[in-house]
């Protein structure tokens, strides 16, 4: 029997991505070709022209800025004018503008990406770490997201995917994944929390964990929250310190925001384990007009680090309490806590965590690797045999419709096990309505405009009568995929309408298929090159050994008609091969190797006789 | 048939899955989920955490499932809400409140000490039988005096369970249905009567609140409207009447018009001296004096020391 296919687990990070798979039954971190564990999700296009992946585009940052995409995990799916992207856009020193759909491009060297197009480069970075880990090709992937991703989000992970040459089997949930990762292969039966605080996102989950089922109790979390914006306070407490020191405003320059941006991340980690730490950053200002450059020299304690970002974690503590309650679980019942994400190495989130858990986090889980490991066991257990795990997933944010007065009425509450299926019944609220307008609406905001619209459509047709007395089902289904669909039907007359609720990530789906042809086009133009390459050279060579092979016959035949015929034709297809040669023409090319082959044939036929 | 399809499960798992989807449209949560009546959350959660070992369509997937597929959803989703429903206090009495047999059931099950008794029925039922009854509900379920039957009863379960949450619109809902498919189910009558007055009475508080608010605020017109609202809504709210009789008195209105209302709260209680007193005097402004008088001692026979009264009374008797 052939072997099985190759799957793998895919983190996608804001700041680091991770591949892994399972192995003899366990799940492993695929090393990166040049041999580390994360890579960096940085995109870059080289001054050259070249496109950069991962640690390359990382080492460059500094140097070109206004051409390296980081994080773009915190733009992926959002909207243009949402608040949250015109905040980050304030710290980015990349090029951001408006899509033709409110959706976010980069600028990067001359041509614009899509955000999905940006992550795609990172996916494909990994897909070919794990190709050269399995010596074949793969498709098959599980991509996590963080649980608070919306479906817009997590459709715009999910076309990255589809760019990036992957089958994603699923996208399931950071610290769901973690969890499975954490439970795989153990005796563990009870309740678990799993807390992860990542670059750009933070989400907690309480799962119930026994006999291979995995149950997903509660989650929440907020997208807006993570190491990203630790380090924009110590950016914000930089500049503005360089401000009142020097009058100069370093935003600016987009140069020094990103080695400000740089040395803010590497003093938070050195504060993790020290108690102080240097911020050294020479000539970082050039005043305008000459006279001499600025340097910025700091001390940043750990204190005043915990001080800039108290907040921050008391948020991340507020959260969990929520979701604990919402779980009906106290901190006391849990049975594990599991510490996910490179944030939660940082002392204050700790302290936070084991003051309001009341314990220490379970130890042995590698905060940076666990979730790409719990992805790999998820792939493993839809695709194997023998994985024998369950994943009970929830839905992270309610689903409903709008109703009259601009309210929402949620059909599916959040933290409802998928897939499933619920109707209520609704009622017309005007006479003689014959229309009914479905919203169908993402969120928890009370007013209907606050949530995320996830698509609408029209139900026509309804009898005329008093308002309140047409009856309309209304139902909401997901399924197994996590795919929405709503449906609504005039009880009396049975007319129907339904949609499928398919989010958009920023991407049409003409949009796509064209990104997705042009990468076609691309790789059969490659290939065609690299066979057209090959031809050449044998054409090459060919021509080569005919040259060498024409004073041998002149010698052999002197004086022959015979020879002198067979020189000249010999020289014309010389001739031909060269001009082929030069030419990007396959046919001409495979041409002129079939006529030289054949003269090499003659000739060497002809001395043979001779020399007999 | 379904058993015969050619699809990547073995034969017992396509029975079991055949056996459960025919009990899909049963009411009976617990039975769903097979576990005891009045099984606790606790049991609950491990039956639904056990079946969906069997049952998740993730367990399948990527497997050639043909018509399997669509039931493995909707067995799941029906486990679903069962288990939702089972784990959520609210939702559980609210449940057991519509399905009085089912929650008779419960109450033989785990008994008046309260001490639950595990697993006792569902168990001393051979598997041979218990395959044999759900066939026989299957069966059953298919005929189509039956079928409208349980679907009444299901309308009406539907309705209890809203009426329990005080979703009286809904409520309202499910009993038109019910009522539209079986016209003469005196339940139904009984029911669909209540909620509509119970709904009645809500609409005519909710504007009752709504005119209080605007008499507050000064906005006189918007609480004469919302008063009226409230009257119309329900003929049995007589405050709201008498509010608007008030209101309308004092702005100086028609007498006639006072009247009427004045005249609405006392036909819906009969026994309030104040409303007597209104209609009274705003009869005898309208110049119907027999009829004032007739209510104006009615009032002193009810309230005979009310000073209000006493004071309209007395003038009266001087006559």
């Amino acid at each position: 029997m052939a072997e099985r296919e190759p799957v793998i687990g895919i983190d996608l990070g804001t700041t680091n991505s991770v591949v892994a798979t399972v192995q003899g039954s366990q799940p492993v971190v695929i090393k990166s070709r040049s041999g580390s564990n994360l890579t960096p999700s940085v995109v870059a296009v080289s001054k050259a022209g070249k496109m950069l992946v991962g640690p390359i585009a990382k080492r460059q940052a500094i140097t070109n800025p206004t051409d390296t995409v980081y994080a773009a995990k915190r733009l992926i799916g959002r909207k243009f004018s949402s608040q949250h992207t015109q905040d980050a856009l304030k710290v980015l020193p990349y090029r951001v503008h408006a899509g033709e759909h409110d959706d976010i491009r980069i600028t990067l060297g001359e041509r614009e990406y899509s955000l999905p197009e940006i992550s795609a480069l990172v996916l494909r970075e990994l897909k070919a770490d794990a190709e050269a880990f399995f010596g074949r090709p793969v498709k098959k992937a599980v991509v996590t997201v963080p649980a608070y991703f919306n479906d817009g989000q997590r459709q715009a992970t999910k076309d990255a995917g589809r760019i990036a040459g992957l089958d994603v089997l699923r996208i399931i949930n950071e610290p769901t994944a973690a969890a499975l990762a954490y439970g795989f292969g153990k005796m563990i039966a009870g309740k678990i929390a799993v807390f992860d605080l990542g670059g750009g996102t933070f989400d907690i989950s309480v799962l119930e964990v026994g006999n291979g089922v995995f149950d997903v109790i509660a989650t929440g979390g907020d997208t807006y929250l993570g190491g990203e914006d630790f380090d924009n306070r110590v950016i914000d407490w930089l500049v503005a310190d360089f401000q009142k020191e020097h009058g100069v405003d370093l935003r600016g320059d987009r140069m020094a925001l990103q080695r400000l941006k740089d040395s803010a991340e590497k003093a938070k980690i050195e504060l993790s384990t020290a108690r102080e730490t240097q911020i050294n950053l020479p000539f970082i200002s050039t005043p305008q007009g000459g006279g001499a450059a600025l340097h910025l020299q700091k001390t940043l304690t750990r204190e005043q680090l915990e001080a800039m970002c108290g907040d921050l974690v008391k948020r991340t503590i507020a959260i969990c309490e929520q979701v604990l309650a919402e779980a009906k679980v106290k901190p006391i019942d849990l049975k594990e806590m599991v510490l996910v994400g490179g944030m939660t190495r940082m002392p204050a989130v700790q302290g936070a965590v084991k003051e309001y858990f009341r314990r220490d986090p379970s130890k042995g889980v590698h905060p940076d690797e666990v979730v790409a490991l719990g992805a790999a066991v998820q792939a493993e257990a839809l695709t194997g045999e023998g994985a024998d795990v369950v994943l009970l997933d929830v839905t992270p944010q309610s689903l409903g419709v709008a109703i009259a007065g601009g309210y929402v009425r949620r059909l599916i509450p959040r933290n409802t096990t998928v897939p499933t299926s619920v109707t209520e019944v609704f009622n017309t609220s005007k006479d003689n309505q014959n229309t009914v307008k479905i919203m169908v609406l993402q969120g928890e905001a009370e007013a209907a405009h606050q949530n995320e619209l996830l698509g609408e459509f029209i139900l026509t047709g309804l009898r005329e009568a008093k308002r309140g007395e047409v009856e309309i089902d209304v139902t909401f289904d997901i399924n197994s995929e996590g795919i929405v669909s709503v449906s609504a039907r005039d009880r009396e007359t049975g007319q129907q309408q339904s949609i499928q609720v398919t989010a958009s990530g920023g991407l049409t789906e003409d949009e796509l298929k064209r990104i997705l042809d042009e990468q076609a086009d691309m790789l059969l133009e490659a290939r065609a090159g690299e066979e057209l390459k090959k031809k050449q050279g044998e054409l090459k060579a060919l021509a080569k050994e005919v040259t060498e092979l024409i004073p041998q016959l002149q010698e052999a035949t002197k004086g022959s008609e015979f020879g002198q015929d067979a020189v000249s034709k010999a020289n014309r297809a010389l001739e031909q091969a060269n001009k082929a040669a030069e030419t990007t023409d396959l046919v001409k090319v495979t041409e002129s190797i079939d006529t030289l082959t054949r003269t090499i044939s003659l000739f060497k036929g002809v001395l043979q006789r001779i020399g007999r | 048939m379904a058993l015969d399809e050619k699809v990547d499960i073995d034969e017992a798992r396509k029975k079991e899955i055949l056996e459960l989807e025919a009990k899909i449209s049963s009411p009976n949560h617990y039975e769903f989920l097979g576990v005891p009546s009045g099984a606790t959350p606790e049991q609950c959660s491990n039956a639904f955490r056990e079946a969906s070992k069997k049952f998740h369509p993730d367990r399948y997937f990527g497997k050639q499932l043909g018509s399997y597929k669509a039931r493995l959803e909707r067995i799941f989703k029906r486990l679903v809400e069962a288990h939702t429903v089972l784990t959520d206090l609210q939702k559980r009495q609210a449940w057991l409140e519509a399905n009085p047999l089912i929650r008779a059931a419960v109450r033989a099950q785990t008994g008046t000490s309260g001490v639950f008794r595990v697993g006792e029925a569902p168990s001393q039922k051979s598997d041979e039988e218990k395959k044999r009854d759900a066939e026989r509900a299957a069966r059953l379920a298919r005929h189509p005096y039956l079928a409208k039957a349980t679907r009444t009863h299901e309308q009406l379960a539907r309705a209890r369970e809203a009426i329990a949450k005080n979703e009286f619109s809904q409520a309202f809902t499910f009993l038109n249905q019910a009522s539209q498919m079986d016209p003469n189910n005196v339940e139904v009558k009984t029911l669909l009567n209540e909620v509509r007055k119970k709904n009645e009475q809500i609409r005519a508080d909710a504007s009752f609140k709504v005119a209080r608010e605007a008499l507050e605020r000064q906005d006189e017109d918007a609480a004469l409207s919302a008063f009226k609202t409230a009257v119309g809504a329900s003929a049995s709210h007589h405050e709201a009447a008498y509010q608007a009789a008030k209101l309308l008195e004092r702005r100086g209105a028609d007498p006639r018009e006072v009247v009427a209302y004045a005249q609405k709260a006392v036909d819906a209680a009969p026994d309030n001296a104040q409303y007597r007193l209104l209609l009274g005097l705003q009869l005898e402004l309208a110049g119907m004096k027999a009829l004032a008088k007739k209510h104006l001692d009615e009032a002193v026979r009810l309230a005979p020391e009310d000073p209000e009264v006493k004071k309209h009374g007395k003038r009266r008797w001087s006559f």
